[in-house]
């Protein structure tokens, strides 16, 4: 199809002063909408403080962290919770508590790589998809088969697909991160498909097309921004559950090797100990990880609540200003 | 007929899906290093007789044809044999996958049971205590790893209070586990009329049970919860409540057009269970199929990982027929 269109002006580079002040204002409102929905909705504030509170520990972890997170010290095997170790000494003498301490910066950082990377697969795969699925040709045919190739991939059992991608790779955080990445790009591909076959029908995107836009520019500049809340949710729910894969995958011997300290491979060293009544190897690091997880958990559903205009309006304490819903 | 019409080409539509799955399962495996004759044989092995097994097993050829070999065996219903248990695949799968089902079907019950009437209670005082009640329980039950939990009942169950026997196995290792007729030992034992190895497998079924059956509540009350709530926010609910109507039968109604819904969680549920329950199994030494995969992988034995995940994916496929044979039987916008 070609037509001569009339060259339209893109908006682009400095935006003009007027438009500069309606973005500032936009920010502010959306500041303020954020702040009053976690006075009204505690546990979300919780999930940020949880996450926030890990990552900084994970970060300062040497500072804080009584013992060395890798060292044994065979005097003071399977010592119950005490002042010196506070969540006390595994099977072979390793401080419990500096191990849970050091952990997330091996668990957080395989999850959130994993997972952003399937996310910027997925979803880029997903809008292309979506855009073409529903033309005619050669590209809604391989929209199709990419479609199909997916289903394929979501009927394997995960667990034993991602034990299987770690074998292929040999064993290391890296082929880790690649297992994880690799089972959730499924995922974003199905939910930015359904949201970008929503869009495309939309006006303006008609609207883009006619003005002569190239396919790339409307996925870029109109699709893709409004089909970003679900993924976002998404996210963040994504990197909990990927948290509890890694750990999982430790569990049976797949992932991160001991002595690394992680959380489920210290909850495999201490599995022994619980039959027989030491409860501690295992339990702190568990409760740890799922800490972390519903942190993630309640952070996926605030982002969630604050994507649906319904649910947005019960916030009836927050005036909306004209200025900030036009567009 | 219309019937019999829809699940021939559902059944029919499924063949391409079964071959993707199986292609892909076998590069993937072809992928991993590790040579099985040599792991077979062991490090002492002679290169001529790692050959001569290298062709016994057909892996000399080329990929491609190793691929057609594996087909036409399995058209045949030949799994290949596990080195590690010297056994088919297929009769090792015939004694391990309804130990899985087992497991998996006796969790969903308990989830359904403690999911449902918390997911009604919570739609119908969303305000209350029981509806943050509802809200908290599904963000937790996600958060947890299922091992960890099942490491907690067998520590507060066991070591605490000695009300369940050791967590090793299916059934009491003094026991003789009941001949194989449905694979189920809880009802095996029945058919036989053998009470103690009844109980003990019951006994035995508990703290994996319950751990699976806490967990997955919490999706089903999820989606329970947000079904319930829009159906009562929904026209004919709120016609019914201006009619007059006893709220009794208003949330009757609601709840029955709930009911699609919560069957497809639960479809997806018991699909991604027999893969997902791997790790429940591994903690309790259940002996069960995903166990066996595992396993496989971690020691280069790739029969029995292939085998499962043929298996797991035939039995999807059949849960996601009989949901949409549900559907038909209960909607009857879909059935016109």
């Amino acid at each position: 199809m070609t037509m001569v269109l009339p060259q339209v002006d893109l908006p682009g580079g400095v935006p003009p002063p007027a438009e500069r002040r309606a973005v500032g204002a936009k920010v502010k409102f959306a500041l303020r909408y954020f702040i009053q929905l976690l006075r009204t909705h505690p546990a979300y504030a919780a999930g940020y403080i949880i996450i926030a509170v890990v990552t900084v520990v994970a970060v300062m972890a040497p500072l804080i962290a009584p013992f060395s997170p890798i060292t044994a010290d065979p005097s003071v095997y399977l010592q119950p919770p005490s002042l010196s170790h506070l969540f006390g000494t595994d099977a072979t003498g390793m401080d419990v508590f500096s191990r849970v301490i050091f952990a997330p910066r091996i668990d957080l950082a395989i999850a959130m790589m994993g997972t952003l990377i399937s996310a910027v697969i997925g979803t880029s795969i997903g809008a292309w998809v979506g855009y073409f699925q529903e033309t005619r040709g050669l590209r809604s045919f391989l929209s199709n088969v990419v479609m199909r190739a997916a289903d394929v991939l979501q009927a394997f059992p995960v667990f034993v697909f991602a034990i299987a991608l770690v074998a292929v790779f040999g064993q290391s955080i890296s082929s880790v991160v690649f297992a994880i990445a690799f089972v959730n790009i499924p995922i974003y591909l199905r939910l930015m498909r359904s949201q970008v076959l929503g869009i495309r029908r939309m006006r303006y995107v008609e609207a883009a097309y006619v003005c002569g836009m190239s396919d790339l520019f409307i996925i870029r500049r109109h699709i893709i921004p409004n089909a970003m809340a679900p993924v976002l949710a998404q996210l963040s729910v994504n990197i909990g559950w990927s948290v509890l894969l890694t750990a999982g995958l430790s569990f049976v011997g797949a992932g991160v090797r001991a002595p690394a300290p992680e959380w489920g491979s210290m909850i495999a060293m201490g599995f022994p100990n619980v039959m027989t009544g030491q409860w501690w190897p295992s339990v702190f690091p568990g409760l740890a990880l799922a800490l972390t997880v519903y942190g993630f958990a309640l952070i996926g559903a605030s982002i969630e609540f604050m994507a649906d205009p319904r649910r947005r309006r019960t916030l009836a304490n927050v005036r909306v200003p004209f200025a900030a819903v036009g567009e | 007929m219309g019937i019999a019409r829809y699940v021939g080409g559902r059944l029919l539509f499924l063949v391409p899906q079964i071959i993707g799955i199986i292609l892909v399962g076998f590069l993937l495996i072809k992928a991993v290093p590790g040579d099985p004759a040599t792991l077979m044989l062991g490090p002492m092995a002679t290169p001529e007789s790692i050959a001569k097994l290298r062709g016994e097993l057909g892996l000399d050829k080329p990929i491609p044809v190793q691929f057609f070999i594996y087909i036409d065996k399995l058209v045949h219903g030949d799994f290949g044999t596990s080195w590690q248990t010297t056994q088919p695949v297929l009769e090792d799968l015939k004694i391990r996958f309804p130990a899985t089902l087992e497991l998996v079907t006796y969790g969903l019950l308990t989830a359904l049971l403690i999911g449902i009437p918390l997911g009604i209670v919570s739609a119908m005082r969303q305000r209350g205590f029981l509806g943050r009640l509802g809200d908290f329980y599904g963000l937790v039950a996600g958060a947890l790893p299922d091992f960890w939990l099942a490491l907690i009942l067998i520590y507060v169950f066991y070591s605490l209070l000695s009300w369940v026997p050791s967590p090793i196995g299916r059934i009491d290792v003094m026991l003789v586990p009941p001949a194989t007729i449905t694979g189920f030992y809880t009802i095996d034992s029945l058919l036989e009329g053998d009470w103690t190895a009844f109980w003990s497998s019951v006994q035995h079924l508990i703290l994996p049970v319950l751990t699976l059956g806490l967990i997955n509540a919490g999706p089903i009350l999820k989606m329970t919860q947000s079904t319930m709530e829009r159906m009562l926010q929904a026209d004919f609910c709120q016609y019914e409540r201006l009619c007059g109507l006893p709220e009794e039968l208003v949330m009757r109604h609601a709840l029955r057009n709930s009911f699609p819904s919560v069957i497809t969680i639960v479809s997806v549920l018991y699909g991604f269970l027999i893969g997902g329950a791997v790790l429940v199994e591994i903690v309790f030494s259940w002996g069960g199929a995903g166990q066996y995969a595992v396993q496989g992988v971690l020691n280069s034995d790739f029969n029995p990982v292939l085998g499962f995940v043929i298996f797991s994916a035939l039995f999807s496929l059949v849960v996601y027929l009989i949901v949409d044979l549900i559907y038909l039987a209960i909607d009857p916008r879909i059935r016109h």
